[in-house]
C-alpha cells in the first residue's frame, strides 16, 4: 500500500475549492488546498477604502495599461481601480478562441479565486432544471434531482449566509434565507403591477449571499450596505473562501495551503486506475514539485480543470484523464446574456432610498414550465436587474454646461428600471475547450475554446425583450431601449460544462457523485461538472454539489472503497 | 484574444500638430499617447473648459479643483477613447472663435462652449459619430465629481452607509450621494 502525504489534494481554492477543503478537513482529513494564484490574506484589500480622489485615475483605471495587460478582464464592468488586483493579467494568462467564436473569459487566479469577486446570487436549482436534458433530448440525462441536492443547499446557505424572500415558487425553490434586503418603492409597484397582470410571474429580491444578520460564530458582521463586494469585505459580510470556508478548515488543523502553484498534470497510476497525486510548477521560481494523496478534488474553476485533465494526458488515457467517453472539454455553456429593458419609472418623484443593497431583483423564469410556451426555445430565462435613481452620470448623456447644469445635476435623477435576462445555454457538443498549439508563458499548452450562441438562446432573448418591455409598460414604464443580442460567450461568468455529470460513462465523464466514472478516487466538484445550465447563478449548486461529493467519498474511504 | 488587441500607428509629434490627432478621429485610428506634459497653454485651455462647464457656486467649480490636470491624465492614458483629444479641442474653440479662443472674453467663451456643447448633444437620437466633445464632457464630470470637492461637498459621499433603507422620502434640494456606485455606472 502506498504511503500518502496528504489524504486529500484540492485543486483551487475559489468557491467549491474552499468548499471542499472546509468539508474534507473537518471530516478529519488532511488536506493540501493547491492555488495558482498569489496570497490574499483576509482583511488585506488595500483599496477597499479608498476614496475615488485617493487613486490616480479616479476609479476608472490606467486604460492604456489596461488595454495592454487587461485586454479581456477590462470588458467586465467589476474590473476597476479597485478590483483590478483581482483579476489576471490576460498577457500573462492567454487563450485561444476557435474559428467563428467569441468568448471573453473573465478569471480571479488567486487565493479565494473568484469567490472575491463574485456576483453573490444564489439560486436554487428545480425539477425543471434537472429535468430538462430529459425533456427535449438536448444533452444527457441528470443522474439527479431536486430532492438529492435538497439538504446540500440547506447546509451550504446554512452555512454561507443566504438573505432572501420565500415566494413558493416551483421554479425556484425557497431556501434557509437570513431576512432579506427590502424593495424600493418602484421595484414594490413593479411587483404588484406585474403580479396582477400575470400571476405566474413573481418579482423578488435578489437571493445573495450578503449577510443580514452577523454570523458572529464566524467572525462575520452584517453587511454594511456599501455595496463594492469585490474590492474584498473586511467585514466578512459576503461570502468568501476567505470570510467563510478558509477559516473553518483552517481551524481543524488539517488544512495546508500552497500559493503561487500551477498544477500541471494530475498523476495516474494505470495498475491501480486510481491518480495518485499532482505536480506543479511555482509559478515565481518555476521549481517544480509534487505531492500524493489518497484522493483528488478538482475545483480549479469549470475550463481549467477540464484543461488540467486534458493536459493530464498519459499513456493509459491518450485522450486526457478519465476521458475514456470522449465528451471531456465538450458541452460548455454559459447563460445568453444581454439587458432586456431600461425604462423610465415615473411617479416616485419623491421617493429615495439610503444606502447601497448589495443586490438586485430577480424575476425567476416563467417560459417552459408546465407547458410548452417559449417560441423557439424549450428552455427558460429570468431577469434580474432593479430599480435606480440616477447620478452625475446622467449629464454625461444630456446638453448643458454651467451653473445650472450643475446644479441640475446635483440631486437625484429620474428612477429608471433595469431588467438584464440571463437565458438557459444548451449543451452543444461543438461548443468546446481543446488544448491550442500555443503554449503559455510557463510552457502549457494553452486553451482554446470553442463558442457560439444557438437559435434557442437567440429566441429566448427575443422573447426576453419582448415580456421585460411588457412588463416595465404594464408597471407604468416609459421603455427607453431594449436588446435581444446577447454579449459574447463568457459575459454572464457563468462559464460550465466540460466534464459533465451523467448516468453512462460511454457520455458522460462523472458520476452522480461528481465522482469520475474512469477514475474512483477523482472527483470535479466546480462547474465542470454541469450537465445543463438551467438560467440560475451556479454557485449555488456547485457548492451544494461539493459538499455532497465530499460526504460521498468520505463514506467510500471510511469503507475502504478508495 | 486576438479581437481586443489594438494598433499602435506612430506618429511624429509633427504629424501630430498637423492634425494626425483629427485625421485618427475621422478615421477611427487610436493614436499614441503623448507622454509628456501638457504645454501651458493647453493647461490653461483644459482648466479654463473645465470651469465653465462645472462652475464655481457655493462649492469649487472643475478647474479649481484641477480638473484640468485630470483632462490631461485622461487623454494620454485614452480614458474614455479620448486620446489626443486635447488638440482637437484647442483647434476647433479657436476655429470657432476665429482667434484665439482664450483671448475672448469670458461671456464669448462661454457662448462659444454653448454652441458646441448643443451641437454635440442634439434633440432626438444621437448623431451615429459623437462629438468628440461628448468624451471630453465625459472627462470633465468624471474629473469633478470623483474629485473631493465635487464628490462630498457638491454631492454626499458615504463609504459605509451602514444600513439599507428602502423606501423614503426625498427632500427638496437633497444632494445625490456619488458614493452610489450603480447609480454613478448606470447613469
Amino acid at each position: 500500500m502506498m504511503e500518502y502525504e496528504f489524504d486529500a489534494i484540492v485543486v483551487g481554492s475559489g468557491i467549491t475549492g474552499g468548499w471542499a477543503a472546509k468539508e474534507l478537513t473537518e471530516a478529519g482529513l488532511k488536506v493540501l488546498m493547491i492555488e495558482r494564484g498569489r496570497e490574499i490574506v483576509h482583511g488585506d484589500y488595500p483599496r477597499e477604502m479608498k476614496a475615488p480622489w485617493e487613486l490616480p485615475f479616479r476609479g476608472r483605471g490606467d486604460t492604456q495599461r489596461y488595454k495592454r495587460d487587461h485586454a479581456v478582464q477590462m470588458l467586465n464592468r467589476h474590473f476597476t481601480e479597485w478590483t483590478e488586483d483581482h483579476f489576471v493579467n490576460d498577457r500573462e494568462n492567454p487563450y485561444e478562441l476557435g474559428a467563428d467564436s467569441a468568448f471573453t473569459w473573465f478569471r480571479s487566479y488567486q487565493l479565494g479565486g473568484k469567490s472575491l469577486t463574485w456576483g453573490r446570487q444564489c439560486y436554487r436549482w428545480s425539477d425543471y432544471d434537472f429535468g430538462a436534458n430529459a425533456r427535449d433530448g438536448m444533452g444527457t440525462d441528470w443522474p439527479i434531482r431536486y430532492a438529492d441536492i435538497a439538504p446540500w443547499y440547506d447546509k451550504v446557505e446554512r452555512f454561507i449566509g443566504v438573505s432572501g424572500a420565500a415566494e413558493g415558487l416551483a421554479a425556484l425553490p425557497d431556501g434557509q434565507f437570513q431576512p432579506p434586503f427590502a424593495l424600493n418603492a418602484v421595484e414594490k409597484s413593479v411587483r404588484e403591477k406585474v403580479s396582477a397582470q400575470w400571476p405566474d410571474r413573481r418579482l423578488t429580491i435578489g437571493r445573495t449571499a450578503n449577510l443580514t444578520q452577523a454570523k458572529e460564530e464566524e467572525g462575520r458582521a452584517p453587511c454594511q450596505s456599501r455595496d463594492i463586494c469585490n474590492r474584498g469585505c473586511s467585514f466578512g459580510a459576503y461570502f468568501s473562501t476567505q470570510s467563510s470556508t478558509l477559516p473553518a478548515a483552517t481551524k481543524t488543523g488539517r488544512l495546508t495551503v500552497i500559493t503561487d502553484a500551477q498544477v500541471e498534470k494530475v498523476d495516474y497510476d494505470p495498475a491501480t486506475r486510481r491518480v495518485t497525486g499532482v505536480r506543479w510548477v511555482n509559478t515565481k521560481t518555476r521549481e517544480r514539485k509534487s505531492a500524493t494523496a489518497r484522493i483528488v478534488f478538482l475545483n480549479a474553476g469549470a475550463f481549467n480543470s477540464v484543461h488540467l485533465m486534458i493536459n493530464s494526458a498519459n499513456e493509459a488515457m491518450p485522450g486526457g484523464l478519465a476521458n475514456s467517453s470522449g465528451v471531456l472539454g465538450t458541452h460548455i455553456m454559459d447563460h445568453a446574456n444581454t439587458l432586456s429593458a431600461v425604462a423610465l419609472m415615473p411617479g416616485f418623484e419623491g421617493r429615495t432610498s439610503f444606502g447601497n443593497r448589495p443586490t438586485g431583483v430577480v424575476i425567476p423564469r416563467f417560459r417552459n414550465l408546465d407547458k410548452a410556451d417559449g417560441d423557439g426555445f424549450t428552455r427558460g430565462y429570468s431577469f434580474q436587474g432593479g430599480a435606480l435613481q440616477s447620478g452625475w452620470g446622467r449629464g454625461k448623456k444630456q446638453a448643458g454646461i454651467g451653473a445650472d447644469f450643475k446644479r441640475d445635476l446635483r440631486g437625484p435623477g429620474a428612477w429608471r428600471m433595469v431588467l438584464v435576462a440571463f437565458a438557459e445555454s444548451l449543451p452543444r457538443a461543438s461548443n468546446r475547450l481543446t488544448l491550442s498549439k500555443q503554449v503559455d508563458p510557463l510552457g502549457v499548452p494553452q486553451l482554446e475554446i470553442h463558442f457560439a450562441h444557438g437559435a434557442g438562446e437567440l429566441a429566448a432573448l427575443a422573447d426576453a425583450k419582448r415580456e421585460a418591455g411588457a412588463m416595465l409598460t404594464a408597471a407604468g414604464g416609459q421603455v427607453l431601449f431594449g436588446m435581444d443580442r446577447p454579449g459574447p460567450g463568457g459575459t454572464a461568468i457563468h462559464e460550465m460544462g466540460g466534464a459533465r455529470m451523467g448516468h453512462d460513462p460511454k457520455t458522460s465523464v462523472l458520476n452522480k457523485w461528481s465522482q469520475a466514472h474512469d477514475v474512483a478516487n477523482l472527483f470535479v466538484t466546480d462547474g465542470a461538472q454541469m450537465a445543463s445550465s438551467a438560467c440560475q447563478n451556479p454557485s449555488l449548486t456547485y457548492m451544494a454539489l461539493t459538499a455532497r461529493a465530499v460526504d460521498h467519498a468520505v463514506g467510500l474511504i471510511k469503507a475502504g472503497a478508495i | 484574444m486576438q479581437q481586443l488587441r489594438h494598433k499602435q500607428p506612430t506618429a511624429t509629434r509633427r504629424e501630430f500638430l498637423a492634425g494626425a490627432a483629427i485625421f485618427a478621429l475621422a478615421t477611427g485610428l487610436p493614436v499614441p499617447a503623448m507622454a509628456a506634459a501638457p504645454s501651458p497653454r493647453i493647461a490653461l485651455l483644459l482648466k479654463t473648459v473645465a470651469q465653465i462647464v462645472i462652475p464655481r457656486s457655493d462649492t469649487p467649480g472643475a478647474g479649481d479643483v484641477g480638473v484640468g490636470a485630470f483632462l490631461s491624465l485622461a487623454f494620454a492614458h485614452g480614458m474614455e477613447g479620448a486620446q489626443g483629444y486635447d488638440l482637437w479641442l484647442d483647434q476647433e474653440l479657436n476655429r470657432r472663435a476665429g482667434r484665439d479662443f482664450l483671448a475672448l472674453p469670458p461671456a464669448q467663451r462661454v457662448k462659444i462652449l454653448g454652441q458646441l456643447d448643443a451641437e454635440a448633444f442634439p434633440a432626438g437620437p444621437p448623431p451615429a459619430v459623437p462629438s468628440p466633445w461628448v468624451a471630453i464632457k465625459a472627462l470633465i464630470l468624471t474629473g469633478y465629481y470623483t474629485s473631493e470637492a465635487g464628490a462630498s461637498k457638491e454631492l454626499q459621499y458615504n463609504l459605509i452607509p451602514g444600513r439599507w433603507d428602502a423606501d423614503i422620502p426625498l427632500k427638496p434640494g437633497a444632494r445625490a450621494y456619488s458614493s452610489d456606485w450603480t447609480a454613478v455606472e448606470f447613469g
